[in-house]
């Protein structure tokens, strides 16, 4: 949307005031916003270098169109620095590729939540948080860089609780869901190297979200111990699916993987092979279909794929893992999919460059 | 104060609906079946009844290979090309 072209309103002066106007125009999650004045707006801009008309997304369904200057007013609204705004601009990137199904994953009753997860460099340089009450409130960039994503999904893309979003309950990462990888004190190597980006540059990886499960295991000192409590949280009969997992193991229990010289492999091949249901078990709770044994038991089965079970996913690739969370406490958890098959693939995104670009 | 709008800024679409049957007597039928839990049988269900009530033929159907996403536009031309209507809809 050229500059000239923005739409602007005349809103009273007083803040207060203002705040009280962004409500009467129903631009708001339900929290008040930041009113995005126009001169906020454009500093937000300067951390953007391609025109503010550039179209970064599309919604596929609606062909509604997010312009860089339209994802700067609402990071405006959200409360974002803006510094932060490369990460956003880089995750709605990631949605707009094709496999992350941004219609559906944005409408469905399933109630998803982009879960956002910024790797490398940038995170620390944006004062992010990765470690103590990760997922919890705190810390400016990871609340409203998540914000910003819903906002932009409510304002511009017009995904309306009730009118086109129909989640059936929701989940709260549907107000911001936005989290730093834990670069201190991991022992894998980085999401952002396993993704092949150069030296430096960062990542944000973006997931529709079903939920979050906690899993609490203070008891175990194994690797299979503590995956295996992952693995049967994974399994439950609430969300098996063929979908992919996110799973953020705490340093707690990331130590008891590494001291035992366990690899981000290891780890995933065990959750796969164990985060498992037999096939008289789905059927006992109504869940199983023949055309979903068919997809994970044919030609293209994983080699761990087991007879008359269903895993969750497809193969161990389908489960992201990395660390994240405070020093104390064995509690990690884990975020389905809210895709039931293969509709919804996480996709990530290099945040402020552009490696192989037109 | 002045505030910039922060809502859609895509180019505004004209969508308009095609134009009615003039009658069902003897038409074909296409389905498009979302893969969703129960729609074939559902779709199905709906296509007998024309059937049975105006000789409709019913099309071999066809299958989204996602729930969740729009229908390809290769299916839906190719739906187009072969049947008089169309019918598709939810399951679960």
């Amino acid at each position: 949307m050229p500059l000239d072209a923005a739409r602007i309103h005349e809103a009273p002066d007083d803040l207060l005031a203002a705040i009280d106007y962004c409500y009467e125009q129903g631009w708001t999650d339900g929290l008040p916003v930041v009113p995005p004045a126009v001169d906020r707006v454009e500093a937000m801009l300067a951390f953007e270098g391609r025109p503010p008309e550039t179209v970064i997304a599309t919604h596929p369904a609606t062909g509604l169109e997010l312009s860089v200057h339209a994802a700067a007013v609402n990071a405006v609204m959200a409360g974002c620095l803006p510094e932060y705004f490369p990460v956003i601009v880089a995750a709605f990137e990631a949605m707009n590729e094709p496999p992350f199904n941004f219609h559906g994953s944005t409408a469905s009753t399933g109630g998803s939540a982009p879960l956002l997860i910024v790797s490398g460099q940038c995170a620390d340089d944006i004062g992010m948080n990765a470690d103590v009450n990760l997922f919890g409130p705190g810390n400016r960039a990871n609340a409203t860089i998540g914000r910003a994503t819903r906002l932009i999904l409510r304002n511009v893309f017009q995904m309306i609780p009730g009118i086109s979003d129909k989640s059936t309950q929701g989940n709260p990462g549907k107000y911001s869901f936005c989290i730093a990888e834990r670069a201190r004190g991991n022992p894998w190597p980085l999401l952002c190297q396993e993704q092949d980006y150069p030296d430096g540059v960062s990542s944000v990886t973006c997931f529709a979200g079903g939920g979050f499960f906690n899993i609490e295991n203070h008891g175990g000192n194994t690797p299979e111990h503590v995956l295996g409590s992952v693995a049967d949280t994974m399994a439950n009969y609430g969300c098996i699916t063929l979908g992919q997992s996110v799973v953020i193991l705490s340093p707690e229990h990331m130590r008891i993987l590494s001291d035992a010289g366990w690899s981000r492999t290891d780890a995933q091949e065990f959750l796969f092979s164990h985060g498992k249901r037999s096939v008289d078990g789905m059927r006992s709770v109504g869940k199983y279909r023949d055309s979903e044994y068919e997809k994970q038991h044919g030609p293209d089965a994983h080699g761990l794929v087991e007879d008359g079970f269903i895993h969750r996913g497809l193969g161990p690739e389908d489960i992201l893992i990395t660390m994240g969370g405070g020093d104390a406490g064995g509690h990690s958890c884990f975020i389905p999919s809210w895709s039931r098959a293969r509709s919804s693939l996480m996709q990530h995104k290099p945040i402020g460059v552009c490696i192989d670009c037109d | 104060m002045q505030l910039y709008d922060p809502t859609s800024s895509g180019p505004e679409r004209h969508l308009t609906r095609a134009a009615a049957l003039g009658k069902l007597d003897g038409a074909k039928i296409a389905i498009v079946e979302n893969a969703k839990l129960n729609a074939p049988e559902m779709l199905h269900a709906i296509a007998d009844l024309f059937v049975e009530r105006h000789g409709c033929t019913v099309l071999p159907h066809w299958t989204k290979q996602n729930a969740s996403a729009p229908a390809p536009a290769d299916t839906l031309k190719a739906a187009a090309a072969k049947a008089d209507f169309l019918i598709t809809g939810l399951g679960d």
